[in-house]
């Protein structure tokens, strides 16, 4: 812990050089899994018959290919942005606006409205997933772009709901009341002045969400369940279960599913950090 | 990822929270602002509001309604008109052979999987407290295994259970286990315990990243002043860390422990509820019932039980945790 005696003493040394030790060999132990997929990925095919899993023993793209082509990876990439990319955009868009008209605007109903979008951080989406499946059938929206942005939009609306109004009451109210004196309409204030500056929390939160769209298993599994639209979480599983001998094509598709969260999470960490830690710690 | 249930409990147990003091002074204000400007507040807050209103009444509100409609009637996904049969979808719950181990699975996982995941991710924490160089790195290493795809996490660590070449067998054989060797997810005692490793592995990386920052906000001339006064590590997190973090550390607790009641993806993919439903839960039995064998009403059923027996847990912990952190501050 704290030991800020004498920087140079034996005993602080032997900490640091100790904890390090400690450190590595488990942030090791927490990557093991990705380098396991890495090494698999990129392995010949003759060597993953013989020794599937062991680590960087030969290399070739072939893999990567088969399960570009054959696997159709290539399309589940693209599915699978077009599955999260809109779904997000509409969550960060309608969570800012009801996130500030939560905060700071007066309408009748408010407390209610409130309750109701709130009770969707409680209820399990399990508890509604099969009556859900139905109604998208009747509605026509079953195996459709629309009904999987729309539903997987709503799975998100009540955390950002929370988190942007957490932003917007943390505000101070004379900003507004100057603007107000200023002549500035309510759309103005909302729009040019509270907008901007919950734009650092908007961001945290498009990162959250799109992380969790982009995992999603369960959403693409029910409600696309053609081949059409069908993303990387949904497409890895059904490889899974459809040639489970094929070892190194099955660690390719696994390394292309993983390969944007990775990007997205090592690019972006102080706000997914932000985004937990706000919708956790904050709230 | 569900971070979800316990901010709902909080926002649930007492109306809206943080901003409420705030909100109550911007109302009266509000209050003394010109009749024009309510007005005009008022039309921008429904117009702001109708579009997650929409949503949620559509796609959330009113399957949520028809769940509970489902449970009391024999609905098998086709006829239009289903017959009303009160209560018997409960009864034959309750008579199910599956439902008690998966329950008791259920409860397991949600016991060793919370409190797992938080001794590890404290411990990690306590390691990682003013760690200087190289912390970001490590940061990063613990909690990507939480933002990865459970699809994923489960296909590569179906490999390292591989009953045959998988990396737990050799490791065992390398250290002279060979007997404890065995197909661990195809093997019934194991099962089970295998899927909750993985989980905590993931888990484990979300606690973490929560009490870091927790920890950063603790006293430290408090710690420094206990060591002085001659308390040893264990007396200085027990007595002078551990309580101010609790708030937060409840808070997690509520998150993991809820987390559990829900788990669904890491079984399904990893053991499906097999081998002979020896990792059934509740989840997964519901899946099977509704979409497997199309017993729409009956799975339905089951997944209402799940949120009766979660939401009272939630709102529990969140009660306990608003307790402490108003204790902290009084203090």
């Amino acid at each position: 812990m704290t030991i800020n005696d004498n920087p140079t003493s034996p005993r602080v040394r032997a900490w640091r050089v100790g904890r390090h030790t400690v450190l590595i060999v488990l942030s090791l132990f927490a990557i093991f899994p990705i380098i396991l997929t890495i090494s698999t990925a990129f392995k010949t095919d003759a060597d993953v018959t013989v020794n599937p899993f062991g680590l960087f023993s030969s290399f070739s793209f072939e893999n990567v290919v088969v399960a570009w082509t054959d696997g159709n990876f290539g399309d589940y990439v693209l599915n699978s942005f077009l599955l999260s990319v809109p779904s997000t955009i509409l969550v960060v868009v309608v969570s800012t606006m009801a996130g500030y008209a939560f905060a700071r605007l007066p309408f009748p109903g408010r407390g209610i409205a409130f309750y109701l979008v709130m009770l969707g951080l409680l209820v399990p989406f399990f508890t509604y997933m099969i009556p859900l499946y139905f109604q998208l059938r009747g509605m026509g929206l079953l195996d459709t772009l629309p009904g999987v942005n729309l539903v997987l939009t709503t799975t998100g609306l009540a955390f950002g709901t929370f988190f942007m109004r957490a932003f917007f009451s943390d505000l101070p109210t004379e900003l507004e009341q100057a603007a107000r004196i200023d002549g500035a309409s309510e759309w103005q204030i909302f729009w040019r002045i509270m907008v901007p500056l919950v734009s650092a929390g908007a961001g945290a939160l498009a990162v959250f969400t799109f992380l969790q769209n982009w995992n999603n298993f369960l959403v693409p599994l029910l409600y696309v369940p053609g081949g059409e639209f069908r993303p990387l979480t949904t497409g890895l599983y059904l490889f899974l279960g459809g040639r489970s001998i094929d070892i190194g094509p099955l660690a390719a598709g696994t390394l292309i599913t993983i390969i944007p969260v990775i990007v997205v999470f090592i690019l972006l960490q102080k706000q997914v950090t932000q985004g937990f830690l706000s919708g956790a710690v904050k709230g | 990822m569900t971070v979800g249930i316990a901010v709902g409990a909080s926002a649930l147990a007492d109306g809206p929270d943080p901003a409420t003091k705030k909100r109550r002074r911007s109302t009266r204000i509000v209050l003394d602002t010109p009749r024009a400007t309510r007005r005009a507040q008022t039309r921008l807050g429904l117009l702001l509001v109708a579009p997650v209103m929409i949503l949620v009444l559509l796609f959330f509100l009113v399957p949520l309604g028809n769940a509970i409609y489902y449970a009391f009637v024999d609905f098998n996904g086709v006829n239009p008109n289903p017959e009303f049969v009160g209560l018997a979808n409960f009864i034959e719950l309750f008579q199910d052979p599956n439902l008690w181990p998966a329950l008791k699975n259920n409860a397991i996982w949600i016991i060793i999987g919370t409190i797992a995941p938080l001794v590890i991710g404290l411990a990690l924490a306590l390691l990682m407290w003013n760690v200087g160089r190289g912390g970001v790195l490590y940061r990063v290493a613990f909690f990507l295994p939480y933002v990865l795809p459970q699809v994923a996490v489960g296909v590569v660590w179906s490999w390292i259970y591989d009953p045959v070449r998988g990396w737990l067998n050799q490791a065992l054989d390398a250290v002279g286990l060979s007997f404890l060797r065995t197909g661990w997810l195809g093997n019934p005692d194991t099962a089970l315990f295998a899927v909750l490793a993985t989980a905590i592995w993931a888990t484990s990386g979300f606690v973490f990243v929560i009490l870091l920052a927790a920890l950063r906000n603790v006293d430290i001339e408090l710690v420094d002043a206990s060591r002085l006064d001659g308390a040893n590590t264990i007396q200085r997190l027990w007595y002078i860390i551990l309580p101010q973090i609790m708030p937060v550390f409840l808070m997690v607790t509520t998150i993991t422990l809820v987390g559990g009641f829900s788990v669904f993806d890491i079984i399904f993919v990893m053991t499906g509820g097999g081998p002979a439903g020896a990792t059934d839960v509740l989840g997964t039995l519901a899946y099977s019932e509704a979409f497997q064998l199309n017993r729409i009403s009956y799975g339905t059923t089951i997944a209402l039980v799940m949120t009766v027996l979660a939401v009272p847990f939630a709102v529990w912990l969140n009660r306990l945790q608003r307790r402490v952190s108003l204790q902290g501050t009084g203090a």
